[in-house]
């Protein structure tokens, strides 16, 4: 199970970088990399995965004597949350770059946007 | 104690509060920041007091009420108080620079740079790597947002590739961080550090290699940072300056430092590299650039570059590790963020367009600080920082990492002093000089920059274990003219000459005879030298801090005892002689070129001491004698050719007839007759201490003596064949240096004597020559000899110092100049080189015909329609002259007054082969010479021969310039009487092909090359965002490849 996550995240990792290298529609460059941001949510999530137990949820179901025994590590699913809050982030903010980008040009080509060089 | 946390938590509460205030109420919200970060650089500021008193201590904060690993903390320690400081203050200055930009975006634009510098402080202040990551992004998005506060369309496109390449390097850190995490069980980096010999196996090592990769491209690596190059060029001027020396300069690098903890002395040679290459290659990159910003740009990388380098050096540095990289991360951060806000009062964007400030003399000052800082230029803290780095490293023999440390510095150093020129002397156009933007608030966020920068110069001279520069009381004289640079000419001449001869006498105790000598040369002769300026008119700004400056680093030289003392005063005395040359009308290239070659020089010079001091400090200059083999020969190698290039040794001497050409009247004499000096001072102190060396079975010495002649002999020849008066006596400044250093390097009692009878000799008779060839070329308005002629009766006060000077200089009797011939002869005798000796022999005739040139072409022949009206030269150039010509003939009558305390001073070194000075003669192994009655003899004969002319004349008839005919001919233009121009060509024919400009063509061919070479280099930046991020990727592997792969 974890194996599988984890191949499947690395995947998409591999496949977001593969779309977003060789893609040269802006939006497609931004979609790429969600595609691998997930890739990478996914990795975070299986590494932090403990086969057996379950949510770091301390309710009536999981008693706090029992927690460290019954619950997987809650670090990394913290990590995951934040991750995708802040790749939301950025992701939103390319998106209102290209849409910027798109209204001085016209265009969503990224190998126009290079007067910048040398 | 305000707890840190607040820096954050007023950063990132103030952005949200921001909101409430809405765009209607804009200006209060940018109140509100300004407040806010004024508050945030308080609470940074008081914990600086309490790490100033304990270096050592350090505070954790817990964050939840927990210790780590259970949740993140921050830590407050004396490095992350002031990188702390210096982002919050980069940010304040900044956003008060930004005033406008800001009010017309509105509160959003402020809260993001309130996010912007919170992330950075929160970069430096957290131990978590989560934390780290999350800091990180937030620094990204808030660049991003502040990109837009640029007028520059093409920002966005940069913060478009910025994101691009930022979603890669998230991508790294996470799943660095996971992995990392998996092997360590904490997030906290000491915990991982605590873990570092197991984390590094396996798995971990991966992870650490993906959380380092990532870290490391937000310090902008070589050949990974197109996007930086771009945001630099693009953005505001006030974010670039808060960009590069907050985040790229303090965050960033400070972010790698953290991570090094993790790594450990496994990393440090990856970073040393990465560094290295950063530091070269950005710097080579940067001398074809046209663009300041981008010139900036580079510059920043490369700094960050050198930061990273010494990072990779902390195994070595020890205690000094802070007091090294913290020099040279504060030297760069000021100066870049301050060039970067001067960049934001011109409108264009040309380095040229540059030439704007050049009525703005605090500007220029400004600049000059900023320059200065950069190149690691006394006395600011990266001066003493490259200093300890260059010594440590010597120390331990990794003698490949200093020399691109210095390479990388030489490349800096020119690129920035060649803007410099361009502000000095290119071409003001009306119509930009108007659109200088000098808002009152900006020039004072600039000069705040600018105080800081000479407060921390105050404070690493405290810090360091050397004598604090800035306290040195003749630098404290050159500075205080900044402050004097109102008063008119004569007020300052007054005060300069006054102070010179008054420190003469205050020091004259402390002399042995030999430093007495320079000390007579250097601070009376500047003293006599500077009568001339009197001439001046007006207020002349900025030539007495240079002049001054350069008088300082000469009188600082000769009382130098260890080799910082040293070091720092011929870097004083190049970098005041460099702002003098400068001054003159077309010397722009001729300066620079002249900066370049001192500075390489100079370098060398570092690396000699540094190799012979082995770590010790301080290193005075008599243990030169001690340095063991086999490294003494080195160090013999790099020192004499430092100080051969002071000389102008054949070979490295096409800096010197441009630069003593294209200098103002006054200026001439002081770089010629004086500055030259100061080769052959450090020449005696080296060639004293270490005597003859051997290299791979070569004597050095025989070198130098052969280099000697060549001087003089080329030199000489070069000479004949200018037809510009100044660029000839500077030629033959060379042909006079090469007998010098003949003299020297003969390694004889006479042949010491003659090199210091050449040293008073040429600083008398260049001098004079210089001066009276610049009142003719005042008065006529030229330098080409053959546009002159016939001006004797115009100009009789300068013509009877020409004739003098050049009798003196051809070592005919009865001037002193034969005197040291004489000396010379004896010399060459107790010696048995006789090979280069026939060259010195043959240079004599050759200076003989350039000398004539000089009073034949000028002075003799016929009188130019354009010249009849002509006067006499200004009063103040001629009574120096009049000066030397006393001087002259009273050294040629008693030059035991100078040289017998001088004999009897050197008779230790080379066990008393001197001669005798009895009375009025003096005696040595090959015959006697007794000034006194050669004078009377010569004088006997001329005023016979004189009297006998005017009692035959006394018939003659006056006849008119035009009285004559030949070839059936009446002239009736002088140009046709007077063979002047291409006066020598037979001699040229017979002689030229040894005077082709090899050497010249060699250093531009190299010249060529490097710029060739960075040009092509760049265009490895295609400006394609995606380019860029395969560009990341392939760095990343190749780094992999190399470091873990293998």
């Amino acid at each position: 199970m974890v194996i599988i996550a984890m191949v499947t995240g690395f995947i998409l990792i591999l496949m977001g970088l593969y779309g977003a290298l060789t893609n040269t529609n802006i939006l497609r460059m931004i979609v790429s990399f969600s595609v691998a941001n997930t890739g990478v949510n996914i990795v975070l999530v299986s590494v932090g995965y403990m086969h057996g137990r379950t949510a770091p949820i301390l309710d009536n179901a999981v008693p706090l004597a029992e927690a460290s025994t019954r619950i997987i590590d809650p670090v990394p699913q913290a990590l995951v949350l934040t991750a995708i809050v802040i790749g939301l982030g950025i992701t939103t903010l390319m998106l209102a770059y290209a849409y910027k980008l798109y209204e001085t040009k016209g265009t969503l080509d990224i190998s126009k946007f290079s007067e910048l060089k040398w | 104690m305000v707890n840190a946390l607040f820096i954050i938590i007023i950063g990132l509460g103030t952005a949200f509060l921001l909101g409430l205030l809405g765009n209607t109420r804009r200006n209060i919200a940018y109140v509100f920041m300004l407040f806010a970060l004024t508050a945030m650089a308080w609470i940074a500021h008081s914990w600086l007091w309490i790490f100033t008193i304990d270096a050592h201590s350090r505070v954790d904060m817990f964050t939840a009420g927990t210790a780590p690993p259970f949740a993140i903390n921050l830590r407050v320690g004396i490095v992350e108080t002031v990188l702390v400081l210096l982002v919050i203050m980069s940010g304040l200055l900044s956003a008060v620079y930004m005033k406008d930009a800001l009010l017309r975006l509105g509160y959003k634009s402020m809260s993001v740079l309130l996010v912007f510098v919170m992330a950075l402080c929160g970069i430096i202040l957290t131990r978590d790597v989560f934390n780290l990551f999350v800091f990180f992004e937030l620094a990204v998005i808030a660049t991003a947002g502040l990109l837009l506060l640029s007028d520059d369309k093409r920002a966005l496109a940069a913060g478009f590739k910025y994101l691009i390449i930022s979603q890669l390097v998230s991508m790294f850190l996470l799943l660095g961080i996971i992995f990392a995490y998996h092997a360590t069980g904490t997030l906290n980096i000491d915990g991982m550090a605590e873990q570092s010999p197991e984390m590094l196996k396996g798995i971990g090592s991966l992870a650490f290699f993906f959380m380092f990769m990532a870290i490391l491209t937000e310090a902008k690596p070589f050949p990974a940072n197109g996007w930086a190059l771009d945001i630099y060029e693009s953005a505001h001027p006030g974010f670039s300056a808060m960009f590069s020396a907050g985040m790229a300069g303090a965050a960033s690098v400070y972010a790698v430092d953290k991570l090094l903890l993790i790594g450990g002395q496994e990393w440090l040679p990856v970073v040393t590299v990465i560094g290295l290459l950063s530091f070269v290659a950005a710097n080579l990159l940067a001398l074809v650039q046209t663009n300041d910003r981008r010139t900036l740009g580079y510059s920043s990388i490369g700094q960050v570059g050198l930061i990273l380098a010494v990072m990779g050096q902390q195994d070595i540095l020890g205690e000094h590790y802070l007091f090294i990289a913290g020099g040279i991360l504060l030297s760069h951060a000021v100066a870049k963020a301050g060039l970067y806000w001067i960049s934001g009062l011109i409108q264009k964007r040309q380095l040229t367009d540059w030439s704007v400030l050049r009525g703005q003399p605090l500007l220029i000052f400004a600049f000059v600080s900023f320059i200065g800082m950069l190149s690691g230029l006394p006395p600011f803290p990266s001066f003493y920082a490259k200093w300890d780095l260059v010594m440590m490293l010597a120390s331990v023999d990794r003698l490949w990492i200093l020399g691109f440390i210095l390479l990388g510095s030489l490349l800096e150093a020119s690129y920035l002093f060649r803007w410099f020129g361009y502000i000095l002397k290119r071409d003001i156009i009306k119509e930009d000089a108007q659109h200088l933007s000098l808002a009152s608030y900006k020039l004072i966020v600039i000069f705040i920059a600018v105080v800081i920068a000479w407060g921390l110069a105050y404070l690493w001279g405290e810090l360091s274990s050397y004598n604090n520069l800035l306290l040195a009381i003749p630098i404290l004289f050159a500075l205080s003219f900044l402050l004097l640079d109102f008063l008119p000419t004569w007020i300052k001449n007054t005060l300069a000459i006054a102070g010179m001869v008054a420190y003469f006498f205050i020091a004259y105790p402390s002399y042995n005879p030999l430093e007495l000598i320079y000390a007579i040369i250097f601070l009376l002769g500047g003293a006599v030298i500077l009568l001339a300026s009197y001439y001046e008119k007006g207020r002349r700004v900025g030539f007495y801090p240079s002049a001054m400056l350069m008088f300082a680093g000469l009188t600082l030289l000769v009382m130098a005892e260890n080799s910082f003392q040293f070091f720092a005063a011929w870097e004083f005395l190049t970098i005041g002689s460099y702002f003098l040359i400068l001054r003159g009308k077309y010397s722009e290239p001729h300066a620079l070129l002249y900066l370049i070659f001192s500075l390489a020089g100079a370098y060398l010079i570092l690396s000699g001491f540094a190799l012979a001091a082995q770590g010790m400090i301080p290193f005075s200059l008599e243990s030169l004698s001690q340095v063991a083999q086999p490294i003494a020969p080195w160090v013999f190698l790099l020192l004499a050719i430092g100080f051969m290039t002071k000389t102008a040794v054949i070979g490295l001497h096409i800096w010197l007839p441009g630069a003593h050409a294209e200098a103002e009247t006054d200026v001439s004499p002081m770089v010629s007759g004086i500055l030259l000096k100061a080769g052959l001072f450090g020449l005696m102190i080296l060639l004293m201490n270490m005597g003859k060396q051997q290299l791979y079975g070569v004597e050095l010495t025989y070198i130098m003596l052969w280099l000697g002649a060549l001087s003089a002999f080329l030199g000489n020849l070069m000479a004949v064949f200018q037809e510009d008066a100044k660029r000839l006596l500077a030629y033959s400044s060379i042909g006079q240096m090469g007998y010098a250093l003949f003299g020297l390097a003969l390694m004889n009692q006479l042949g010491w004597l003659m090199a210091l009878m050449f040293v008073i000799n040429h600083y008398i008779y260049k001098s004079m020559l210089f001066l009276s060839v610049g009142g003719v070329a005042k008065r006529t308005g030229t330098r080409q000899m053959y546009q002159m002629g016939g001006l004797i009766a115009m100009m009789p006060l300068s013509f009877i110092a020409v004739l003098i000077g050049i009798i003196a200089v051809s070592g005919v009797p009865p001037l002193s100049g034969f005197g040291g011939r004489w000396i010379f002869y004896n010399a060459i005798m107790a010696s048995e080189y006789r090979l280069p000796m026939m060259l010195i022999f043959i240079s004599g005739p050759i200076a003989f015909l350039y000398l004539f040139r000089l009073i034949h072409t000028i002075f003799l022949g016929q009188l130019k329609d354009e010249h009849r009206k002509i006067k006499e030269a200004p009063f103040w150039i001629i009574l120096p002259q009049m000066i030397y010509v006393t001087a002259l003939l009273a050294f040629a009558v008693v030059p035991g007054m100078a040289l017998h305390r001088v004999d009897n001073y050197l008779n230790p070194f080379f066990a008393g082969q001197g001669l005798n000075w009895d009375g009025w003669t003096i005696t040595s192994n090959y015959g006697y010479w007794s000034p006194v009655p050669i004078m009377i003899v010569i004088a006997v004969i001329f005023a016979t021969l004189f009297m006998w002319l005017l009692f035959v004349n006394r018939k003659a008839q006056k006849v008119k310039q035009f009285n004559i005919v030949y070839s059936a001919e009446r002239p009736y233009r002088p140009e046709t009487t007077h063979f002047a121009w291409n006066f020598f060509a037979p001699y040229r024919k017979a002689m030229g092909f040894l005077i082709q400009p090899f050497v010249t063509r060699f250093w531009e061919t190299f010249a060529d090359l490097l710029h060739t070479l960075a040009d092509i280099v760049r265009r490895f930046y295609t400006g394609n965002g995606q380019t860029y991020a395969v560009q990341l990727l392939a760095f990343i592997i190749v780094i992999y490849l190399f470091k873990v792969g293998y």
